[in-house]
C-alpha cells in the first residue's frame, strides 16, 4: 500500500517518450535500421555471387564512382532527365492548375480526370505508354497517319533522342497530378482581394500573375519542385518497361542502374553507394531549393 | 521513477532486441539449414506451366513416397530470390538451374556436386556434349538437364515462295538478299525482326550468329578475342548494321521489342524471318494460336560464308543444394526429374517434350518413334536434331561477370543496329568491357 502511494507519476516528458516508444521502435526498425545498414553495406566488397571475396573497403565503392563510365553517364543521363521532367511538370502543373482554379461548367469531371493518371502505378503506366508508342500498332502511329502528318508507322523508342523525350513525357503523364493538387491548394489561398486591388492599380493579367499569384505559390512550388525532383531521380518502373535503359545508355538513369546492379549483378556494395549517391544528391538539390525559395515566400500557404 | 530519455532508448532497443530482431531474422528465412525442415524434399523452380509440374511432382511421390514440397517462383524474380533464399539460410534442396546462372550458384557455395553419386555418369554420357559442358564447372558435375534449346533460323515458307524462294539462306548474304526481294516486291517493308530491346534475358541470335559462322567472343580462357584474333563477331555486327541501315531489311522497331511481340509478329505473318529457339515453332505453327500455322519452318542459322558451322544452345538443369539435409531423397527427385528411370527412359525429359515441345539433352529420345512423330508436327526432325549435334554453349558461362558482360552487349548491339556506333568500335568496346569485368572480378 505504501509502494503505491509513494510512486509518483511519470513527468511529461517521460510519458511523452513512452507514447512515442512504439513508434520510434517501428521506425527504427523498419526505416533507420536499412538505411543504416545500407551504408553499411555500401562500404563492402559484397557481391552474393562471390560471398568468399565479401570485405569491408571503406569508401572504394564511392571512389571508384568517379572513374565508373557507366554511373558518369547514368548521373548525366538522369541530370537532364531531371531537368526536363520538372520542366514540362511546373509548366504544366501551374497551366493546369491555373485552368481548374477557375470556375466553369465541367470544371469537377475535369480535375476528376486530370487526377486520374496519378492512381495510376508506374509499371502500368509504362506498359500503356509502350502500346501507345508501339511501332506496329501503336495509337500515336495511328493518330498522326490518320491526321497525315506521317507517311508510315515509325518506331518513336528506336532513336536515343526519342526515347529520352517520349519516356520523360510518360513520366510526367504520370506524376503531374499530384503537382496540380498541390499549386491548385496554392491558388485557392490567395486572396481574391488582392487581384480586385491589383485590377484597380491598373495591373493586367500578366503582372497580376507574376506580382500577387508567383510569390503566393513559391512556398507550393517549393514542395513540387522538391518532391518532383526527388520523383525524377528516382524513376525507375516506368522507364524499365518502356525502354529497359535503352536504346544504348540513353534513357539509363541512376535508380536503373542501381536496381540492375543490384539485382541482376547482385552487386550489393556497389548498389548502396549508388543509392546513397542518389540520396545525397537529391538531398543536396532540395537544400538548394529551400534555400533558394523558402526566404522568398511571402505569405504562408 | 522519470525515465529521460536515454533509458527509454535503451529499453526500447533492448526490448527491441530481445523479442523482434529473432522474429525479424525467423521471417526472412526459413531455417538455418534449408530445406522443408519436415523430412519432405524442398523443390523450387520458376513458374512455367507450375500445375504441370505439380502432376509430375505427385506421380514421383506416388512412385517413389517420397514427399515433395514444391515452390514455383515467378520467372522474372527467379535469381534474385532463389539468391536471397540461399543467402537468408533457407534455401531449397533441389532446384532449377539456368547455365548461365550455374558459376555463380556454385561460388556462391549454393549448390554441390554430383559427380559419383548413381547414374549421373550414365547421363553424362547419354546427353549432348554442349549440353554436358554447359552442366559443368571447373571440372565438376553440377546439374541432371531439364531441357535445353537450341537457335535456328524460323522462316515463313509461304512468303518465301511467293518471292520465288524454293529453300531458306544458308549465308547472311542469301538471307539479305532474299529479304531484299521480299521488300521490293512489296511482301513486307521489314522482313526480318529481332528482339533487341533491352532486357535481363540473353539475346541468343547475336550468339547464335556469331556461333553460326564458326567464331567465338572468348577464347577458352575467357580472354576477349573478338577485337584481335577472331573477326566473326565485327563482320556479323556489319552484316546487321547494312541489313537495319542500308538494304532495310531488318525493321528498326526491333529495338523495342522483347521476345513475344515478335512471336506475335510471325505468328500474324508481319515477318518472314526471325532467329529464335526451336521450341517456338511448336507456337508458330499450332492453328489455334497462329495464323501462320503449316508456313513456318526452321533452317540453320546462316552463316558469313554459308557452310555450316555451329549454333548457340541453353541448358536449364536439376540442381542439388549443398547443404540440403536431404540429400538421398533430393538426389532422387533429381534423377527423376533428370535421368533415366528404372527402364532406362528420360521419363520427365520426354513427358516435357510431349506435353509442350520442350528441347531434350538426351541424343537417344531424337530417334525415339513417338518423339518423331510429335516433332514432325512442328518442325523437321533432321534439322531439329543436326541444330541439337551442332549446338554448343556460350563458353564465358564459367565467369562471374558474364551477366554484366552480357547486358553491356546488348547496348553495344543496338548502338550498332541504330548506326550509332560502328561494328569496329563495338567490338573495341566489348573487349575493353570484358577487360575492365575480368579485373574489377580478380
Amino acid at each position: 500500500m505504501s509502494v503505491l502511494t509513494e510512486r509518483r507519476p511519470l513527468g511529461d516528458n517521460a510519458k511523452a517518450w513512452a507514447l512515442n516508444a512504439p513508434a520510434i521502435v517501428v521506425i527504427s526498425l523498419l526505416v533507420a535500421y536499412p538505411i543504416g545498414y545500407s551504408f553499411y553495406v555500401s562500404m563492402q566488397r559484397n557481391n552474393l555471387k562471390r560471398p568468399r571475396a565479401k570485405r569491408f573497403i571503406g569508401l572504394d565503392n564511392y571512389k571508384a564512382l568517379l572513374s565508373d563510365d557507366a554511373f558518369l553517364s547514368a548521373l548525366k543521363v538522369s541530370a537532364l532527365f531531371v531537368l526536363v521532367v520538372l520542366g514540362m511538370t511546373v509548366v504544366l502543373a501551374l497551366l493546369l492548375a491555373l485552368v481548374l482554379n477557375e470556375r466553369f461548367r465541367g470544371r469537377g469531371l475535369l480535375l476528376s480526370l486530370a487526377l486520374l493518371p496519378w492512381a495510376m502505378p508506374g509499371v502500368v503506366n509504362g506498359l500503356m505508354w509502350r502500346t501507345i508508342f508501339d511501332a506496329k500498332t501503336g495509337a500515336l502511329n495511328g493518330l498522326l497517319t490518320q491526321l497525315g502528318l506521317i507517311d508510315s508507322y515509325q518506331a518513336w523508342l528506336t532513336s536515343g533522342t526519342g526515347a529520352f523525350l517520349f519516356t520523360a513525357l510518360a513520366q510526367v503523364w504520370n506524376t503531374l497530378p499530384f503537382s496540380v493538387i498541390i499549386l491548385l491548394a496554392g491558388l485557392s489561398t490567395i486572396p481574391s482581394e488582392l487581384y480586385d486591388a491589383a485590377t484597380v492599380d491598373r495591373a493586367g493579367a500578366f503582372r497580376r500573375f507574376t506580382q500577387v499569384t508567383i510569390p503566393w505559390l513559391l512556398h507550393p512550388l517549393l514542395i513540387v519542385l522538391i518532391l518532383e525532383t526527388m520523383n525524377a531521380f528516382r524513376a525507375f518502373d516506368t522507364i524499365y518497361v518502356l525502354t529497359g535503359g535503352g536504346p544504348g545508355d540513353a534513357t539509363t538513369t541512376i535508380a536503373l542502374l542501381d536496381v540492375q546492379t543490384v539485382l541482376t549483378f547482385t552487386d550489393f556494395g556497389l548498389g548502396s553507394a549508388y543509392a546513397w549517391v542518389i540520396t545525397a544528391i537529391t538531398l543536396l538539390i532540395s537544400v538548394g531549393y529551400i534555400g533558394l525559395l523558402y526566404r522568398k515566400g511571402n505569405f504562408e500557404v | 521513477m522519470e525515465l529521460n530519455r536515454r533509458q527509454v532508448l535503451k529499453l526500447a532497443g533492448l526490448g527491441v532486441t530481445a523479442t523482434a530482431v529473432p522474429g525479424v531474422l525467423a521471417a526472412c528465412s526459413n531455417g538455418s539449414g534449408g530445406g522443408a525442415g519436415d523430412g519432405s524434399v524442398k523443390f523450387e523452380g520458376w513458374d512455367y506451366e507450375a500445375t504441370l509440374v505439380q502432376q509430375n511432382l505427385d506421380n514421383f511421390t506416388k512412385t517413389s513416397n517420397v514427399k515433395v514440397n514444391y515452390t514455383p517462383i515467378t520467372s522474372a524474380q527467379y535469381v534474385q530470390k532463389v539468391v536471397a533464399e540461399f543467402t537468408g539460410g533457407g534455401g531449397p534442396d533441389a532446384l532449377y538451374v539456368y547455365d548461365d546462372s550455374l558459376a555463380a550458384w556454385v561460388e556462391g557455395e549454393y549448390l554441390q556436386p554430383i559427380d559419383g553419386l548413381p547414374g549421373v555418369d550414365d547421363v553424362y554420357a547419354a546427353i549432348f556434349p554442349g549440353n554436358a559442358e554447359a552442366m559443368t564447372y571447373q571440372g565438376k558435375r553440377y546439374g541432371l538437364p531439364y531441357y535445353t534449346d537450341s537457335n535456328c533460323l524460323i522462316y515463313n515458307a509461304d512468303i518465301l515462295a511467293k518471292a520465288g524462294f524454293s529453300k531458306p539462306p544458308a549465308s547472311l548474304e542469301e538471307l539479305e538478299a532474299q529479304a531484299v526481294k521480299i521488300k521490293s516486291m512489296g511482301l513486307l517493308e521489314y522482313p526480318i525482326g529481332l528482339p533487341a530491346q533491352l532486357s535481363d534475358t540473353w539475346w541468343a541470335w547475336v550468339w547464335g550468329l556469331v556461333y553460326s559462322s564458326g567464331g567465338d567472343m572468348f577464347d577458352d580462357q575467357q580472354a576477349p578475342i573478338m577485337n584481335t584474333t577472331d573477326t566473326v563477331t565485327k563482320d556479323v555486327l556489319t552484316w546487321l548494321q547494312n541489313a537495319a541501315n542500308k538494304s532495310k531489311v531488318l525493321d528498326p522497331a526491333s529495338l523495342q521489342l522483347l521476345p513475344v511481340p515478335v512471336d506475335n509478329a510471325m505468328k500474324a505473318n508481319r515477318y518472314a524471318f526471325t532467329i529464335g529457339a526451336r521450341y517456338a515453332l511448336r507456337d508458330y505453327n499450332d492453328p489455334q494460336k497462329s495464323k501462320a500455322a503449316g508456313k513456318m519452318k526452321m533452317a540453320l542459322v546462316p552463316s558469313l560464308d554459308g557452310k555450316v558451322h555451329g549454333t548457340i544452345s541453353n541448358t536449364r538443369m536439376y540442381g542439388l543444394a549443398k547443404d540440403t539435409e536431404v540429400k538421398d531423397d533430393a538426389f532422387k527427385l533429381l534423377t527423376y526429374l533428370g535421368g533415366f528411370d528404372a527402364s532406362k527412359q528420360p521419363y520427365t525429359a520426354k513427358f516435357w517434350f510431349q506435353q509442350r515441345g520442350l528441347g531434350f539433352a538426351y541424343k537417344e529420345l531424337a530417334k525415339d518413334p513417338e518423339i518423331v512423330a510429335a516433332l514432325k508436327k512442328f518442325a523437321d526432325p533432321a534439322i531439329y536434331a543436326q541444330l541439337a549435334e551442332i549446338a554448343r554453349p556460350r563458353n564465358v558461362l564459367g565467369v562471374a561477370w558474364y551477366t554484366e558482360f552480357e547486358t553491356e552487349m546488348h547496348k553495344v548491339v543496338q548502338g550498332v543496329l541504330s548506326n550509332q556506333t560502328q561494328p569496329s568500335a563495338a567490338v573495341a568496346s566489348l573487349a575493353q568491357t570484358a577487360g575492365t569485368l575480368k579485373k574489377k572480378y580478380s
